[in-house]
């Protein structure tokens, strides 16, 4: 009877103790992250029956469990995979939307002044101060534009360089998780107990995975984690991991890739679209729908400016009197060929006309080759296919004119990124400020011996027509320059029109003299159109009365082109001829902003979703300080319950025993 | 429920967190002055201020522009009230003394006057602007735009206008072609002209001539012949009218036909005087002194007493320069008819009588640039003035985009300070709180 008092007294000391052990571990790592506060589990022992029923025989500690639920720590890890996501994808928005922040040093107040020097030209236009303003501010525009894509080409770079750390990180955490797998099976499978705080270890491991990328967890029946990442790509079963690899992108070498390392050490490239989750889908969703757009639509401004701008520019007429020549060098299109290639044509893609520009996109482009004379067109903004089946097309798609080499193989692929380098390649290529051309090459004249009220209006110089540029005169019409007489009839109501240029050659009589000049109906207003020139007349001549247009020498104070030029600022030209310069910047600084304030605002949402889930998580599984200190306070008592009641056991003995003296 | 001891303090952190960046914000805002920091805090208002910005800018450069325009208008306008100023002059003076009791030595030293008010003529007509570059010469800012040469003043520059964009949709001519103001001036009565032969030997001095329909008129050459009969009281004076051009057919290549219409001259007519493209209109009409001739839309009157033979020509008008006007008018001066008497005094009269006739039509054509050079100032200072307002409403309107609303921020400010101030407080009295203190 005694000997059951002393083990009872025994097991109740034990127990307590154990149960002071386990409150003070779970004080110990009240800060440890991933650690699930635990607790003894206690049972009554078998009882003992004797006569009188059954007596207690104290207590036993059966095991020492955490406090976990499966379900909410998955719930935990989804929402800080989100988290991540979203954080990872803001922060590196935010650093545009930083750099786009300053009125005064984005591009707007480049656009301003450089188009004001444009107005300052067209106020004075022999003026070479203000002709040398143009070309500097001509020079900051295109340094503007080349800071901000070099800003941007570091994002892609800052990109580049995380999605490495990222992989390194997974491939660390991956092996981590497999060699914890291992010590968790042979923990757990020696004593059949649980290796509780092997596992919380575990759990914050993937907790970390997560947080670069969201995986699959799937348990096993031996405890072990098995974990997949994308479209099922094993990371780790068991013991065992494959490893993530960063490698640059087949189709893009500016970018990095995620691929998969296979059994024999080769590389393959996983679908980058279906990494989600974590700060490695933040930075592929940041470089995929902001960054490359953002670098494409800068680019597309530039481009716009510097192709509109040089095509008036071309038209007119510089202080020496030559024809004008390109303000800036034009950026073109960048052309990739896939590095897996098998044939070995090239593509090019160049930007023709004018009218071109104003159709550019800011989106990239992926053209396949289908064999035979079949091509596919993906536009990746909005992955819209166009099929030729008749080889590639003659007029312009979005503003490219696209040709390609022989030697195509079927299933090769292009990349073709119109803008990217448009902010880049801008640059002013004028040096010499008398190159300017302020004026237009041609002017039109009414003879001072004129008896009628006829009026010419300026004339104005028309656009090459599309199609092959003449060899010599890639901009204008040859005869653009070449003396043009209008001489009127009598009766007044038609003219003639003589000179070099102005009639078919093909219109010859029998003996190939060419024929006179045919009678033209004279309609007041209406334009007249010959050597690439435009101009008209009104009021009423009279019979003889004469007008010319022919070359525009020693113009220095003509300033029609500088004005056409200075309109070009507020034109529609960008967009299909939807809005300005400054509208298609405005456009991106938008875009960015609202972005940003999107993901602003959903990150913290997010973020307090976090919270809540780990407000509940941790009401369950976290450790409170009072609870355990009642905890202690309880074990401690229990402890020294028990000792009393083994001093009274003692104390019974000593009374049998004095018995007997 | 139970709370994790952890948990108080990572929430409490993530609050504390939260406060101090709406401080910070808030902050900043009131540091720089504006409401967004970037395009983020309000990414519409951003981009409507690069819009408006963008307006501003373009609107103070139209102020430079038009600044650049009124300059060379007013600069253009005074050397033409100078021009102005300059023919009244020479009428006065030729007015004055052409009453024609002028002495040779008279005649002379109004001649020398006038050559010096010719030169002077030339001079203005060649004005600069300061920078070298001529106010009259069209495109051609370098070149001097009128040259002399033996026909007499030529205009060498082009017929260009200068335009300055002054508004968003505006541009403004801020020159205007030499050949406008001085050479494309029309003689006669602007229809057309007439013109006595200098072979006349009679006194009939012409008027300028009048129409009442100008669609009557034929743009044909005339030519009005006086015949004399007899002597004394039964002298008896009659003239035809012959049309010199009828039923003329302008050959193909026409370039010098129209030379001869508009330079018309005595050598001219006679030499295309051929009889098959003559037609009498009338025939011995009998001729009182000052009564109107009429005949196709043409009116006019011969006053004095023409000799036999006399003629007098009717042409359309054509392009007469000033220079050469007043050249022709010095040349008047400074000749003097052989004949003398009436015969001499009558040409003379005659000469001074075009003359100023044209000068009126040069000032009369001098004005009118004149008063488009005056209207488009106005037109300037009326830009200036819209142009000002739209500059505040830009301002106005940018400030309202992007500066702070000051007295919100600092109550903002004010009141996250106080929950900030607050959630500490209210962190320290709870995190205090534990069973421990009392174990």
């Amino acid at each position: 009877m005694a000997t059951s008092i002393f083990g009872t007294g025994l097991s109740a000391l034990n127990a307590s103790q154990m149960g002071l052990a386990t409150a003070e571990h779970n004080i110990a790592n009240l800060s440890t992250p991933g650690f699930t506060r635990q607790e003894t589990v206690q049972a009554a022992r078998k009882p003992q029956f004797n006569g009188a029923g059954y007596i207690g025989q104290g207590v036993d500690v059966n095991t020492v469990k955490r406090v976990y639920s499966e379900f909410l720590t998955k719930q935990v890890l989804q929402e800080q995979g989100l988290s991540a996501q979203l954080d990872s994808h803001y922060a590196q928005i935010k650093q545009i939307d930083n750099m786009l922040a300053d009125p005064n040093s984005g591009m707007a107040p480049a656009i301003q002044e450089f188009f004001s020097a444009v107005n300052n030209v067209a106020n004075a236009p022999e003026s070479q101060p203000a002709r040398q303003a143009l070309i500097n501010n001509g020079n900051s525009l295109t340094a503007r534009f080349q800071s901000i894509n070099q800003r941007l080409v570091d994002l892609n770079n800052g990109v580049n360089s995380q999605i490495t750390n990222s992989i390194t990180n997974i491939n660390s955490y991956t092996q981590q998780i497999s060699s914890l797998n291992q010590s968790i099976v042979v923990a757990g499978g020696a004593n059949g107990q649980p290796p509780n705080d092997l596992m919380d270890q575990r759990d914050e491991l993937v907790k970390k995975l997560n947080q670069e990328i969201k995986t699959s967890v799937v348990k096993q029946s031996d405890g072990s984690y098995s974990i997949f990442v994308g479209n099922g790509q094993t990371l780790v079963v068991g013991a065992q991991t494959m490893a993530l690899k960063a490698v640059l992108s087949p189709s893009d070498p500016s970018q990095v890739d995620v691929a998969y390392v296979k059994s024999d050490g080769s590389t393959i490239s996983i679908q980058q679209n279906s990494l989600h989750g974590g700060m490695l889908g933040g930075l592929m969703a940041f470089r995929d729908k902001t960054l490359t757009s953002t670098q494409n639509a800068m680019g597309r401004v530039a481009m716009g400016i510097a192709g509109t701008f040089n095509e008036q520019h071309k038209l007119g007429q510089d202080l020496n009197g030559d024809l004008g020549v390109d303000f800036f060098v034009k950026p073109q299109p960048l052309v990739i060929n896939n590095t897996l290639n098998k044939g070995s044509a090239s593509l090019t893609a160049n930007v023709v006309a004018t009218g071109d520009y104003s159709a550019l996109t800011s989106s990239d482009y992926e053209l396949t080759y289908n064999g035979g004379t079949s091509y596919t067109l993906t536009r990746m903004s909005d992955y819209k296919v166009s099929i030729f089946k008749e080889g590639l097309p003659k007029t312009p798609v979005d503003g490219l004119t696209l040709s390609m080499s022989e030697g195509a193989v079927e299933g090769d692929k292009f990349k073709i990124r119109p803008t990217v380098n448009g902010a880049r390649d801008m640059v002013a290529s004028l040096s010499d400020p008398a190159k300017v051309s302020a004026a237009l090459p041609i002017r039109s004249q009414a003879s001072l011996n004129n008896v009628g009220s006829g009026k010419v209006t300026a004339a104005t110089v028309n656009l090459p027509p599309p199609g092959a540029p003449e060899p010599l005169h890639p901009e204008t019409d040859k005869n653009l320059q070449q003396p043009v007489t209008i001489t009127f009839n009598n009766p007044p109501t038609s003219y003639k029109v003589t000179g070099e240029g102005t009639q078919d050659p093909l219109d010859v009589d029998e003996n190939g003299a060419p024929c006179p000049p045919p009678d033209i109906p004279y309609v007041p207003g209406q334009d007249i159109s010959y050597n690439g020139w435009t101009m008209k007349i009104t009021g009423s001549p009279a019979p003889g009365d004469v007008f010319t247009v022919g070359s525009n020498f020693n113009a220095t104070s003509d300033n029609r082109n500088a004005l056409l030029l200075g309109g070009l600022q507020t034109a529609d030209t960008m967009a299909n001829g939807t809005t300005s310069f400054q509208g298609a910047y405005s456009q991106i600084v938008s875009d960015i902003g609202n972005k940003t304030r999107e993901l602003e605002v959903t990150s913290k949402a997010q973020a307090s979703m976090v919270e809540q889930t780990l407000q509940t998580q941790q009401s369950l599984s976290g450790v409170n300080m009072d609870e355990e200190a009642a905890n202690l306070m309880r074990y401690q008592r229990a402890y020294q319950a028990a000792g009393k009641a083994l001093q009274i056991a003692n104390t019974m003995f000593d009374t049998v025993l004095e018995i007997g003296r | 429920m139970r709370i994790s001891s952890s948990a108080i303090y990572d929430t409490n952190v993530n609050k504390l967190n939260q406060q101090q960046g709406k401080l910070l914000h808030t902050q900043q805002q009131l540091a720089s002055g504006r409401r967004m920091l970037t395009p983020a805090d309000d990414p519409f208002a951003s981009a409507r201020a690069l819009e408006v910005s963008q307006s501003d800018s373009a609107n103070a450069q139209f102020v430079t522009n038009r600044n650049a325009a009124k300059h060379s208008t007013a600069m253009a306008e005074s050397i033409l009230q100078s021009v102005t100023s300059l023919l009244q002059d020479v009428r006065t003076a030729t007015v004055g003394d052409g009453s024609g009791v002028l002495t040779k030595s008279d005649k002379m030293s109004l001649a020398t006057d006038l050559r010096g008010r010719y030169e002077e003529l030339i001079g203005l007509a060649n004005s600069t602007d300061g920078l070298g570059n001529y106010l009259f010469s069209g495109y051609q800012g370098r070149t001097t735009p009128f040259v002399k040469d033996s026909g007499g003043i030529q205009y060498v520059a082009d017929d260009g206008q200068r335009m300055i964009q002054v508004d968003s949709s505006r541009q403004l001519a801020t020159s205007d072609s030499g050949a406008d103001i001085f050479m494309r001036i029309k003689n006669g009565n602007g229809k057309f002209t007439v013109d006595a032969s200098p072979n006349n030997t009679g006194s009939g001095l012409y008027s300028q001539g009048t129409f009442t329909n100008p669609a009557q008129l034929t743009g044909h050459k005339y030519k009005i012949v006086f015949n004399v009969e007899g002597s004394g009281s039964e002298k008896k004076i009659s003239y035809d009218v012959v049309d010199l051009t009828a039923e003329k057919v302008l050959p193909k290549d026409s370039s010098s036909t129209s030379e001869e219409v508009s330079d018309f001259d005595d050598e001219q007519v006679d030499d295309t005087g051929a009889p098959e493209n003559e037609k009498v209109l009338s025939k011995n009409n009998r001729f009182t002194s000052g009564q109107v001739i009429d005949f196709d839309g043409v009116q006019l009157d011969i006053t004095g007493e023409p000799a036999h033979g006399d003629e007098f020509y009717v042409a359309p008008s054509g392009n007469e320069s000033v220079f050469k006007t007043l050249s022709d008018l010095i040349n008047a001066l400074q000749s003097e008819n052989p004949l003398g008497g009436s015969t001499a005094k009558a040409q003379f009269t005659n000469s001074v009588n075009r003359a100023l006739n044209n000068i009126d039509r040069s000032m009369e054509n001098v004005s009118t640039i004149r008063t488009s050079l005056g209207s488009r100032l106005r037109e300037i200072d009326a830009l200036q003035v819209t142009g000002e307002d739209l500059g505040l409403q830009y301002k106005s309107k940018l400030s309202e985009l992007q500066d702070v609303d000051f007295n919100k921020a600092v109550s903002d400010l004010n009141q996250q300070q106080t929950s900030l101030t607050a959630a500490q407080k209210s962190f320290k009295q709870v995190s205090d709180l534990s069973l421990f203190n009392y174990l």
